[in-house]
């Protein structure tokens, strides 16, 4: 009988364990402590260098407001979690005070409930925005009830960032060939003649094993299309535009680099070594360069040459053109401490300190551009110089990209105004067959381009 | 009728009622189980298939009907993974053929046959991502294993395996057969050595070949067993994912070698198509369900037991 009992009561613990368990998930807590202090929550995502930089900025952030504050939960995640996590979180109504956000999102965000305008809490505290120096990236969080881009702020830029390229300076110096400029960016045909220079094979055993460059479609294809002034969609991002002139121009050239000119690896040897990790080996003269790329690449571990930015090569527009990026905190519409949670995300996003440690100037590795003008122009700069900040000189590449000059101009990749970017995966998913000359580029956009319309429409429709 | 059925529920004792409740009790943690985990996302999963619901907006505000389904008869891409996945399936009969050439071997006393049985079985107990991870680097087109064993051999530079649209399919194939091959090779052992020793005994005395032995005593008897794996084979053939996801994580050039999971998976994550991708699952359990049961209304034709 007492076993009886005791397996009866197992079986009961059980029942309530599971029960419990299916019921909470894990819970993030938006609350206030019983003498009135907050507990506030954060979800994001970072590499091991940034959560370094934020637990320690956190931890900060918390001691100084040990009087309103009780406890911040951080939860830091990868990038390819991100996504999915948050939308489990959100559909299980279980937000964090704090989270993420992407200028693609703010709408949808915004529209279903999710996270807050922090607009009159931003005014309310005399938090002013104007210092910021990516102020495109900033307007990218503003959300006006019918479209961003304008209107009142819905996130703090975390950062902004750039794809720019970059060269191996010990290949050119090896090779006897001059820099390229960057106050004059590479016309393609100038970009051709001297990755044919570097195209070789080294080693004497009949297999080329050095080019000028490595191309990886999905992130370097789009400064090709830009600069030869097409796009993907039309200027509402309803239309998929990809069968003009100019597209299939770019599109021609941008494949001729490895079927006619063969300065790239082929698709066969980018499946066996990706053009990344052949960059690093020294085998690519030209590779690109994102601003969170800078600390590895400084890393003689990691990249043991020498290096520096430059522009992409230019076409008929004769700018050079490279896509931004930026992701924002945000505070969640269901926030139990919504004015702390905006003064937190305000000190993430403009706190001096924490931007210098991020972008490096107190650590000497960076992983971003600072987002305060004055610091970017002030201590940034100044202790690139001094070489207290292991970066490239061509820094100004990055900032031209940013701000946008006669000669370069950055902009957000097109899937940042659509619904999802299933259209575009399409578009990049049978690729390879052009790549590797099974398929023309004519052939190929006019089989893809109904697809992607198809997709795009689909994606609007749902949306709206 | 309901009288008397009042009268039995009368007439259980204290005791059998105990017993009832223990009963329940026993049978509730798996009942509860099933309810939260299986039942729920059944139906959540289906009513959710009849909205555009993208994990973010309402279920309830996006109700579409059977518009989700309605297109995914015309989804091109659908019908694609559909192939994939169907073709992926030729595997299950040459894994099941190679296992029981195999089985039989192992099937005798040789010695170190425990330590061959062992190694066949690694695979299967092995973690699906990491062998994946290695079958990946097998692959490589210019480093890996078997292109480098293939260039040694005939001197000419092996396809590239996961990039090709129809190698990717061979190479898929390989894969799942080598990984499925411990299990089925298992159970025809543990099948063949149900047979008494004497059925081929006396068919022996009557003149019968190795041949005929294996065609009218081996393969019938042990046709419980390739019954058994034929229906778990296609289930899990159906249900292919983790591999694919791995080893092409774009599946592969122009979508040769995603599956439907694959695809369902791609949709309501990556695009958050939620309710398209549980329409997706819903339909695939239809299939399964109906497969599975074409199989058993057919097993009476050709599986056969020892009585």
């Amino acid at each position: 009988m007492r076993l009886k009992k005791a397996v009866a009561m197992g079986l009961g613990l059980t029942v309530a364990a599971t029960t419990v368990l299916a019921g909470c998930g894990s819970s993030k807590d938006s609350s206030t402590t019983a003498d009135g202090k907050a507990n506030l929550s954060v979800f994001i995502f970072a590499n091991d260098h940034e959560s370094e930089i934020y637990n320690k900025m956190f931890e900060e952030y918390k001691e100084a407001h040990s009087d309103t504050i009780n406890d911040i939960d951080v939860q830091i995640t990868t990038q390819d979690e991100y996504s999915t996590t948050l939308t489990g979180m959100m559909t299980a109504g279980d937000l964090p005070d704090i989270f993420y956000v992407g200028p693609e999102s703010v709408k949808e965000f915004v529209d279903n409930g999710y996270i807050e305008n922090l607009q009159p809490y931003l005014d309310k505290a005399g938090i002013t925005t104007e210092g910021l120096s990516a102020q495109e990236a900033l307007n990218s969080y503003r959300y006006d009830g019918s479209q961003t881009g304008s209107g009142d702020i819905y996130a703090l830029p975390k950062d902004a960032s750039v794809f720019a390229y970059a060269y191996n300076k010990d290949m050119f110096d090896e090779a006897g060939i001059p820099y390229p400029d960057p106050e004059n960016p590479y016309t393609y045909d100038e970009f051709v003649e001297v990755c044919k220079q570097f195209t070789k094979d080294t080693d004497g055993d009949g297999e080329i094993d050095q080019w000028g460059c490595g191309t990886a479609d999905t992130f370097m294809m789009y400064q090709y299309i830009w600069s030869n002034g097409a796009s993907f969609l039309s200027d509402d991002h309803k239309t998929v535009t990809i069968d003009t002139p100019e597209f299939k121009e770019a599109v021609q050239k941008y494949v001729d680099l490895t079927l006619t000119h063969k300065v790239t690896p082929t698709v066969e040897q980018d499946t066996s070594l990706g053009v990344y990790q052949r960059w690093l080996a020294g085998q690519e003269a030209f590779y690109a360069c994102g601003t969170w790329d800078v600390a590895a690449f400084e890393d003689k571990e990691t990249f043991p040459f020498n290096w520096d930015l430059c522009g992409y090569p230019t076409l008929s527009t004769g700018v050079s053109q490279t896509w931004l990026g930026t992701v924002g905190f945000c505070v969640s519409a269901n926030s139990e401490n919504k004015e702390i949670a905006t003064d937190l995300v305000s000190y993430l996003s403009t706190d001096e300190e924490g931007q210098k440690e991020l972008s490096g100037i107190t650590t000497g590795e960076s992983i971003q551009l600072p987002n305060i003008t004055s610091l970017t122009e002030g201590e940034f700069l100044s202790s690139i110089e001094s070489g207290d900040l292991a970066f490239p000189s061509n820094v100004d590449v990055f900032f031209n990209y940013l701000g946008g000059t006669d000669k370069y101009a950055g902009k957000f990749m097109e899937t940042t105004y659509t619904p999802n970017s299933e259209w575009m995966d399409l578009f990049f998913e049978g690729f390879a067959n052009v790549k590797n000359g099974s398929t023309t580029v004519d052939d190929y956009i006019a089989q893809v381009q109904p697809q992607m319309q198809a997709a795009l429409d689909s994606a609007w429709a749902d949306a709206e | 009728m309901a009288e008397v059925k009042m009268k039995t529920k009368k007439k259980l004792s204290k005791a059998a009622l105990r017993e009832e409740r223990w009963g329940r009790a026993f049978i509730a943690p798996p009942f509860i189980g099933f309810c939260l985990f299986m039942a729920f996302p059944i139906v959540f999963a289906f009513v959710a298939s009849l909205s555009s619901w993208n994990g973010i907006n309402g279920i309830t505000d996006n109700f579409v009907g059977f518009r989700n389904y309605i297109q995914l008869f015309t989804d091109v891409k659908f019908w694609k993974v559909m192939g994939n996945t169907i073709i992926y399936m030729i595997g299950i009969p040459i894994g099941m053929i190679l296992a029981l050439v195999i089985a039989i071997g192992m099937n005798r006393k040789i010695k170190g046959i425990k330590i061959l049985r062992t190694i066949y079985y690694i695979p299967v107990v092995s973690s699906l991502v990491a062998v994946s991870i290695v079958w990946m680097w097998v692959y490589n087109y210019d480093y890996g294993l078997l292109n480098s064993a293939i260039k040694a051999i005939s001197g000419t530079h092996g396809p590239n395996w996961l990039g090709d649209e129809f190698w990717v399919k061979v190479a898929m194939i390989i894969f799942m057969v080598w990984k499925g091959l411990g299990t089925s090779i298992i159970l025809y052992l543990s099948g063949l050595q149900t047979i008494p020793r004497d059925y081929y005994e006396a068919a022996k005395i009557d003149g019968a070949n190795g041949l005929q032995l294996f065609r009218n005593i081996t393969m019938p008897l042990v046709s419980p067993v390739t019954f058994y794996l034929l229906i778990m084979g296609l289930i899990g053939g159906f249900q292919v994912f983790v591999e694919i996801m791995v080893m092409v994580p774009k599946g592969g050039t122009n979508y040769s070698a995603a599956t439907i999971v694959f695809y369902l998976y791609d949709k309501a994550f990556s695009n958050r198509q939620m309710g398209y991708g549980s329409a997706m699952a819903f339909l695939l359990c239809i299939i399964i369900f109906i497969v599975t049961a074409i199989n058993f209304k057919c097993q009476d034709k050709w599986v056969k037991t020892i009585d």
